[in-house]
């Protein structure tokens, strides 16, 4: 039973997180502010990506942007909506940390 | 002076014990975001050290048993004198460094209970065992905590890939990963650091009440926390970087996407099982997540061969563990304080000869995240090849 708990309990918990986290990169997409991020450079990445692709990779979603069928108050909701996403994933992680440390430091305190 | 230097002989053991477990399980938080560049390889280690640190400050509820049941201890049973504890440990260091000379992720803990257990049965014989206990809480745990973590990785890399697919060519975004990345593997280190320095933290202090150095039901002293966190910290930033290129590059190609999906099914498995109470591994947990995110990305390929690795390493290491701790307690026993001095000089040779060895073929931050083969050896690949000719017929 406890097992059936911790399956269900954990597969919701990340559905939830992977989900918002998803739909907020989705919809930060839509808004044209297409992510690129620059990897950490070392030496022998699965994915380099250098400074030439990335420059590509901004010009590519600038122009793809361009095309964006979205009127500027739907860029900007998608834009809010993004972040009211990332803001679920965000509790979600300050939820995982409290139930980490929220024990031991109410005990700090009331003692 | 006989059990001066025993005490002290186990206080040493426990905290290396505490520095191997963390350099074993560095790999499980950091593994798959070293993998797809979301930290460079060393903040990463520096990252689940810090992480680590605070974690064994936060918690210093320890075990009130040693082997967590597993062994029959407290009135009506047996007592497990420091001498059968410096057994165990013994026996679960040597297969602590021969599952990290291998680059395998193996529990820790597992191999702690191995190592005590082995030393029980020459000390007590197969009655001071609770079999049940083993099965509850070694065996049943070992089965169910990468399949779990596997299908929520699974199943969480699919959603993470369907929900951002662009079926209009358009920049998808999905390096924006990388950053959640960085908190899930923070969340993993976090709760790793709030539950294996304890393990050491309850040794020593049982150890500490059996030498009559301190009184039954006393607080852990604070030194015994200071040393066993900063014990774990340091093994932690020392990276054991063979495991973590196991994890991060040798099971799977792990893209930014799956790696979210794997941490964040790890943190949440660890998490929810820890609140229930049926504990799991959390290499275990790790590993499972990161091959159900290698099955859940289309077009990736998980390398079988080195997961079967990994499952005959978790098969092996109660009774490997158990061996090593049954001869040193045999030993230690049949030639008391001789024995001990034996079991400390022959361990170290071990520890020293599996370090050496594994200079041979060094693992560094440097070379971490390379490319492996199938056969499990590191390989190096040329990035942009030329294409073939066309052969003209």
């Amino acid at each position: 039973m406890a097992f059936v708990l911790v399956l269900v309990s954990a597969l919701v918990a990340t559905a939830v997180v992977v989900s918002a986290y998803s739909f907020g990169i989705r919809l930060l997409t839509i808004s044209g502010r297409t992510p690129i991020v620059t990897p950490a450079e070392f030496t022998d990445a699965i994915t380099i990506v250098t400074p030439a692709e990335i420059k590509a990779a901004e010009k590519r979603a600038k122009k793809a942007a361009k095309k964006s069928p979205l009127s500027e108050g739907q860029k900007r909701a998608a834009f809010v909506g993004a972040w009211v996403c990332f803001a679920v994933s965000a509790l979600a992680v300050v939820y995982g940390i409290y139930l980490i440390v929220g024990d031991h430091l109410i005990k700090l305190f009331t003692h | 002076m006989d059990s001066t230097l025993i005490v002290v002989l186990v206080i040493a053991l426990a905290l290396f014990f505490d520095f191997t477990n963390g350099f074993h399980d560095t790999a499980n938080a950091m593994a798959t975001p070293i993998a797809t560049g979301a930290l460079r390889p060393k903040v990463a280690v520096g990252l689940a050290a810090i992480l680590n640190l605070v974690g064994a400050f936060l918690s210093t509820e320890v075990a009130m048993t040693i082997s967590g049941g597993i062994i029959k201890e407290g009135p009506g049973g047996v007592l497990i004198t420091p001498e059968l504890i410096f057994a165990g440990l013994i026996g679960a260091i040597v297969w602590n460094m021969i599952t990290w000379l291998l680059g395998l992720p193996s529990s820790s803990s597992h191999a702690l209970f191995g190592g005590l257990i082995g030393a029980a049965l020459v000390g007590f014989g197969a009655s001071a065992i609770d079999f049940s206990v083993v099965l509850s809480k070694v065996i049943l745990p070992a089965l169910l905590a990468p399949l779990t973590a596997g299908l929520i990785a699974y199943i969480a890399t699919k959603l993470a890939y369907a929900i951002t697919r662009r079926h209009d060519g358009k920049p998808d975004g999905r390096d924006r990963f990388r950053h959640g990345q960085i908190f899930s593997s923070s969340l993993v280190a976090l709760a790793h650091g709030t539950n294996d320095a304890q393990k050491t933290m309850g040794i020593i202090t049982l150890t500490l009440i059996a030498a009559g150095v301190q009184s039954v039901g006393s607080e852990v002293q604070p030194w015994v926390i200071v040393t066993c966190a900063v014990a774990i910290a340091l093994g932690t930033y020392m990276g054991g970087w063979r495991i973590i290129k196991t994890l991060g590059t040798g099971l799977t190609d792990v893209k930014p996407a799956q790696g979210f999906a794997a941490e964040t099914a790890t943190a949440a498995t660890i998490l929810a099982s820890s609140h229930v109470g049926f504990a799991l591994s959390t290499t275990q947990v790790a590993s499972g997540s990161v091959i159900g995110s290698g099955l859940g990305r289309r077009g990736s390929k998980v390398r079988w061969r080195t997961a079967g690795r990994i499952g005959v390493g978790w098969l092996m290491t109660l009774p490997a563990a158990g061996a090593v701790g049954a001869l040193a307690a045999f030993v230690a026993l049949q030639f008391g304080i001789v024995g001990i001095i034996v079991d400390t000089i022959v361990g170290v040779a071990v520890i020293g000869g599996i370090f050496l060895w594994s200079r041979r073929s060094e693992v560094t931050a440097s070379n971490v995240v390379s490319e492996v083969a199938d056969s499990g050896r590191a390989v190096k690949i040329k990035r942009n090849p030329k294409p073939k000719k066309k052969v003209k017929k």
